[in-house]
């Protein structure tokens, strides 16, 4: 057992964060959310920097490197990136071994049954279809996909013809169980990684106002009423943070995966609740930065049956449980 | 002790859910999908308000000499709670009649009276409330905006936020200090301001709760005749507290709350969510939270209608009211699930509307505060 990084992890973390620093960023964000935008330029910058496979690239017998993708993830997610980071460094290595052109979206039947708005759905190049029993990988043109404007902090779109759909074999690449599995277990840990990201810059960003911030002659942040729940969120994203980093070092097993989803989750709801209660009505506004993480929390939640689903998965792995 | 409605407040009630069938358009929905502030609902307001006013009910609960009919604050009850409901046709002018035109009354000039009190019995006008600053938020007491009195006028410098409605308003009601040297609750004044008067100048605010929510309204040497003050000078904090005594609460959040949750259950029904216990227990949770709210609410209607001073089951009401809206708005993003992703959608629109909740109107903490300090009456920290 060893919680620090060691020396690569570290340099990965570091140029990344030093890569996004340069190009993402909360204003940055908030100018292509505006416009519904999907940030093409940071993809690119994450492909050409070698992140983007960094799972295949450093993959051992073990598998795919999940870990140090995640943790890339992680820092995009905290810089409110708008690329869709975690499908392609995450999902698409544990689903097959050949490279999966991005932008990728996810989705499960049901998801394409009604069908809902997706994440980065209106700038895919490759919808991942979790099945029963298989993943379908299916190429999108522009024709297959509508915008959706969306509260809910990323760029999101809808199929637009649904009989394009009916059959998923004609329409891509149909794989087997194996694949099915992992898709699961890597889009339910890939959600808590993102939100573990998110609630970081989320609370990192209140804790920093809620110092500042002074109303009768203190500091907001001096009321005990709100430090004891500062601490609370702290405690949640902290135990979500090495929840979620375990499980990738495992390579996300069933029942730690919906562990760490089930319990991030749910913190990410408590962030979300007590950071934007604690901004007061600056925290609604555009200008201010919060809701560029605050929002998506909420989205994030909304995946693969959500904090229920994470949990019924938790109690299927662990008693056998489920009906 | 007793629970019933009196058959008069039954069938008034059914009356007024019978006008506002016949009065909404139908395009309702979709009008009042960005609140009472929204440009066509604050449009709409100016009608529907007169057509209130014509049958009496817009201010039935005022003394008769003011237009009003000496009705129980009961009876203004029912109205709230079936305004709220269907989404405040109102508009902002249920401030109006809750409590701008009660302050009037109580500390208006007789000329006051005459011209501001006619305008909102017949449902003519439209307010704003003009109190926070950028740094009196919690702290509303640490308001900056000064009105010097100069001749026979005040000029007025400074600026408000997160004014709602004012971009429609014909007047704001503003707090200003009138005395420089004061500090805190000493030396603020309420003065009566028409919002097209030169020096005034409204910026909206974008924010993610919708379109119109929050504005900023800037005052540069705004003149005025100091016949616009409401009340003595510097005596404008006790205004206020008299003014806002019950508004804590003066609309009716858990009322539309709860038909949210109406609409909810009915969805879940037809999608067939019912079958599943979860979904169950949290309807049920959900609405059990609304009657909780109602009757702390009603007990604070109860004391009104006794005309007894205010308590803090103001603040008990108002801390429910809210966990109850944010409940509600947040319970419809987990049933509809991605669906919600979608602007303007049902639990997209409920969960915007129930966000700001915990802050509008005084947040959640600073209640809390009070309930410790009278309710509970602990020490100070
Ligand atoms: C939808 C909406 C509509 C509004 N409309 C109007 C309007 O029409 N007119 C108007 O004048 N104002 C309006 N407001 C402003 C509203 O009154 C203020 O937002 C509110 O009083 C809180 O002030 P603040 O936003 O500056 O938060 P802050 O005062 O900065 O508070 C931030 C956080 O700190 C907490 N806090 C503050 N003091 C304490 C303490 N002593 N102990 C513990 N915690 C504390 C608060 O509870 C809050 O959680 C509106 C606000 C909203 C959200």
């Amino acid at each position: 057992m060893n919680f620090e990084l060691n020396e690569d992890q570290q340099a990965i973390t570091e140029s990344v964060d030093r890569l996004l620093a340069q190009h993402a960023g909360a204003t940055r964000t908030i100018e292509l959310n505006g416009h519904g935008m999907y940030d093409d330029a940071l993809h690119q910058l994450l492909d050409e920097s070698g992140f983007s496979t960094i799972a295949r690239d450093l993959a051992s017998e073990d598998g795919p490197a999940g870990l140090e993708a995640a943790l890339i993830v992680e820092a995009v997610a905290r810089a409110g990136g708008v690329v869709a980071c975690a499908a392609q460094m995450l999902v698409a290595p544990a689903v097959q071994e050949a490279a999966i052109t991005g932008p990728i979206t996810l989705c499960t039947l049901d998801d394409l049954k009604k069908p809902v708005p997706l994440r980065f759905g209106a700038h895919a190049k490759t919808l991942l279809v979790l099945g029963i029993r298989d993943v379908h990988v299916i190429p999108l043109t522009p024709e297959d996909l509508k915008p959706v404007r969306s509260s809910f902090g990323y760029p999101m779109g809808r199929l637009a013809k649904a009989d394009r759909f009916a059959d998923l074999n004609a329409a891509g690449n149909c794989l087997g169980p194996n694949a099915a599995l992992a898709m699961a277990n890597w889009w339910r840990l890939s959600l808590a990684v993102e939100a573990v990201g998110t609630m970081d810059a989320a609370l990192t960003h209140t804790v920093g106002y809620l110092k500042q911030r002074r109303q009768f002659g203190r500091s907001i942040g001096s009321f005990q009423a709100i430090q004891h729940r500062l601490s609370l969120c702290a405690i949640g994203v902290e135990a979500s943070r090495w929840l979620v980093r375990e499980a990738a070092y495992h390579g996300a097993p069933t029942e730690a995966v919906a562990a760490a989803a089930a319990f991030t989750l749910e913190t990410a709801d408590q962030v979300f609740t007590e950071t934007h209660q604690m901004s007061g009505a600056i925290g609604f506004t555009c200008e201010f930065d919060l809701h560029v993480w605050s929002m998506r929390l909420l989205a994030l939640r909304q995946e693969l049956g959500g904090v229920g689903g994470a949990r019924r998965a938790l109690v299927e792995a662990r008693w056998g449980n489920q009906p | 002790m007793e629970f019933d409605w009196s058959q008069e407040d039954i069938q008034h009630r059914r009356d007024v859910q019978a006008f506002l069938k016949e009065e909404l358009p139908d395009n309702w929905e979709e009008m009042s999908q960005h609140g009472p502030g929204g440009d066509s609902q604050a449009q709409f307001s100016r009608h529907f308000c007169s057509r209130m006013a014509e049958r009496g009910w817009l201010t039935q609960h005022w003394p008769s000499e003011y237009g009003g009919r000496d009705c129980e604050p009961w009876r203004h009850s029912i109205v709230g709670e079936e305004m709220w409901s269907v989404g405040e046709p109102r508009g902002s002018q249920y401030m109006n009649v809750n409590w701008i035109g009660p302050a009037i009354m109580n500390y208006g000039s007789e000329q006051q009276k005459a011209l501001h009190l006619p305008k909102i019995s017949t449902g003519q006008v439209l307010w704003c409330q003009g109190f926070s600053e950028p740094e009196a938020g919690s702290d509303l007491v640490a308001l900056r905006t000064r009105a010097e009195k100069i001749d026979n006028q005040y000029v007025i410098n400074g600026s408000k936020i997160w004014t709602s409605y004012c971009n429609h308003a014909d007047f704001i009601f503003l707090l200003v200090r009138t005395d420089p040297s004061s500090s805190r609750h000493r030396g603020i004044s309420v003065l009566l301001v028409p919002m097209d008067t030169e020096g005034i100048e409204v910026r909206e605010i974008p924010s993610v709760v919708g379109e119109r929510y929050f504005h900023e309204v800037f005052f540069t040497d705004v003149t005025v005749p100091t016949d616009v003050l409401l009340g003595e000078a510097n005596n404008g904090w006790n205004v206020v507290n008299y003014a806002l005594q019950f508004e804590r609460i003066g609309a009716a959040r858990y009322a539309r709350a709860a038909v949210t949750l109406d609409k909810l259950a009915e969805l879940a029904r037809e999608r067939g969510m019912l079958e599943d216990p979860i979904v169950v227990d949290r309807l049920g949770e959900a609405r059990a939270l609304c009657e909780a709210a109602r009757v702390l609410v009603y007990k604070v209607i109860d004391i009104r209608a006794k005309g007894l001073p205010p308590t803090a089951d103001t603040q008990l009401a108002r801390v429910l009211s809210t966990t109850c809206d944010n409940a509600i708005g947040r319970l419809a993003l987990e049933i509809f699930g991605q669906e919600s992703r979608e602007y303007a959608s049902f639990a997209d629109t409920n969960f915007r509307m129930a966000m700001t909740a915990g802050i509008a109107v005084g947040a959640t903490e600073v209640q809390l505060n009070l309930i410790a300090s009278r309710f509970l009456e602990l020490p100070k920290e």
